[in-house]
């Protein structure tokens, strides 16, 4: 699920992200942002269906996502896993741990 | 527990290197041993003025540990402002960054919480996708919440 910018240009800019070539000042509109996001998961090659949040933040506020974070809703809609707030607690190993237990029951 | 970290944030860079390193042992420690050293061997005028000092000190850098963890707090946006203005590593650096945090952007939703239902439309604009419709179909969900910068 995309959502708002970690590091816009025009805000808090970082030097890896211009090391990187990723420099996007803060989007203004949906189809700014619809850029950005497009330009995001065609140059990464993300596969899983990717999602906008909408301008108003609303489901990023509701899981309190920002910049990163991971969930693990079970079949029941519930919260199975909750990474703690990312950058650092973005852990793909944990997530891959809470799925394997999730599938198993 | 509270902690400093010489990680970076979004890979500055900071992540491990010696500078973090160095910033954690060699100026706290160089500063205690400083601080006792005048303590034993120092005129008690110059222990009290230090210990004021130390005091005024160690308040300052209380108040800016919840100025920092009450900009955690607020939007995005607002947060990144307030980190625009601090010159380079020096929260990650001086202050418990990490710890502050985790705290601060815990968020309300817990584990085995009902997880707050959505409709968004895919980057593409293909279509929309609803999670309560993907739950239904008795599979659990992954999602990964970021941007690209």
């Amino acid at each position: 699920m995309y959502i708002t910018e970690a590091h816009p240009s025009d805000v808090w800019q970082m030097q890896s992200n211009i090391r990187d070539s990723v420099v996007f000042a803060s989007p203004h509109t949906e189809e700014e942002r619809a850029l950005i996001a497009g330009a995001c998961v065609s140059k990464l090659g993300i596969k899983p269906a990717a999602v906008l949040d909408q301008f108003g933040n609303a489901t990023e506020k509701a899981y309190t996502a920002w910049p990163d974070r991971l969930y693990l809703i079970d079949a029941t809609g519930r919260v199975a896993y909750k990474s703690r707030p990312g950058p650092f607690g973005f852990n793909a190993g944990e997530l891959g741990d809470a799925l394997k237990q999730v599938v198993a029951h | 527990m509270i902690y400093f970290t010489s990680k970076g944030w979004a890979g500055e860079g900071i992540a491990g290197n010696g500078l973090g390193r160095l910033f954690r042992l060699l100026i706290p420690g160089s500063f205690i041993l400083i601080i006792t050293t005048l303590l034993a061997y120092g005129r008690t005028v110059m222990k009290k003025v230090l210990l004021r000092i130390v005091a005024l000190l160690a308040i300052l850098w209380l108040c800016a540990c919840g100025a920092i963890y009450a900009a955690m707090r607020q939007p995005p946006e607002a947060f990144a402002h307030v980190m625009a203005r601090i010159p380079g590593p020096v929260a990650f650096l001086a202050f418990p960054f990490e710890t502050l945090w985790m705290r601060a952007r815990a968020g309300d939703l817990k584990q085995g919480d009902l997880a707050p239902d959505f409709t968004l439309t895919r980057v593409d604009k293909s279509s929309s996708i609803q999670l309560s419709a993907l739950t239904a179909k008795q599979r659990p969900v992954v999602l990964i919440f970021g941007s690209y910068t």
